[in-house]
């Protein structure tokens, strides 16, 4: 029996700048570990979100649709979103789909809390 | 990974897990070299040992779709080789320098022809597993179209 996928999401503050580290895989089965962890950032009225996204993480098709859906309300709520963590690989198809106009990419936690400070 | 850990295989006899171990060979791939292309003829299904494969598709042949990654825990790809017409579905390319087990398509359905009930339980097991990602792509469409609406209508 296939097994369901899950992540496991946790939110930290750290100055102005609420860091969402995702662990595990991001697939369409995300969908609702992603919103839960975004409404709860919302609710403590998150401005600006990183997405601290672990090196050894894969993001599948259904993973980028998810993240888009996510950004798309960050950008209603008018939310600074910095992206960290991802590989060259994924650097190249997020600018590809066009992800890179609602979020920023950075190379390292530390890079992007400067930069979204 | 084992052959009696892949998902295809659970439900296999001893015995009847030892023939398919006698038509699997060992494979070793670079990073970064293609294990095979979609609409290529499926000639082999794979098990991961070690390393990582990713399966992708292809859009107005510039763009790879990543699909999935394939790691030893859950290691089985080329499955177009247990269903007609055999042709691969998805690219793989290697991620990490990988070992796998190849076995060979041809091999393969001739022991499931001899032995009917070793080739009913793969085939359950392929069919459960295609339902699953049926569902998964389902789930996916469904977001794209959410996302799409909010797009039009925002």
């Amino acid at each position: 029996m296939e097994m369901e996928h899950s992540n496991k999401i946790t939110l930290e503050r750290q100055g102005g700048i609420t860091v969402m580290d995702i662990r595990g895989d991001i697939t369409a089965f995300s969908e609702s570990f992603l919103n839960e962890a975004y409404k709860k950032a919302n609710d403590q009225g998150a401005t600006r979100i990183l997405l601290k996204i672990d090196e050894d993480t894969y993001i599948n098709s259904g993973g980028i649709a998810v993240l888009i859906q996510i950004l798309a309300q960050t950008k209603k709520n008018n939310q600074i979103i910095g992206i960290t963590g991802i590989t060259d690989h994924f650097k190249k198809i997020f600018k590809m789909v066009g992800i890179t106009k609602f979020a920023d990419i950075h190379d390292s936690v530390e890079e992007a809390l400067a930069a979204m400070a | 990974m084992q052959i009696e850990s892949c998902y295809l295989f659970q439900g296999l006899t001893r015995p009847q897990i030892e023939r398919i171990e006698s038509i699997a060979k060992e494979r070793f791939i670079k990073k970064g070299d293609w294990l095979f292309h979609e609409d290529q003829k499926a000639t082999h299904i794979y098990l991961l040992k070690e390393g990582a494969i990713e399966l992708v598709t292809k859009v107005e042949d510039a763009v790879d779709i990543p699909i999935s990654i394939i790691r030893p825990d859950n290691g089985c790809l080329g499955i177009g080789a247990l269903v007609e017409p055999y042709l691969y579905s998805l690219s793989a390319r290697c991620m990490e320098d990988s070992n796998l087990l190849a076995i060979e398509q041809v091999k393969l359905q001739t022991l499931m022809q001899d032995d009917h009930e070793l080739g009913c339980t793969i085939q359950r097991n392929l069919a459960q597993k295609l339902l699953a990602r049926l569902k998964e792509t389902r789930r996916e469409i469904k977001i794209h179209f959410m996302n799409l609406v909010r797009s039009i209508t925002f």
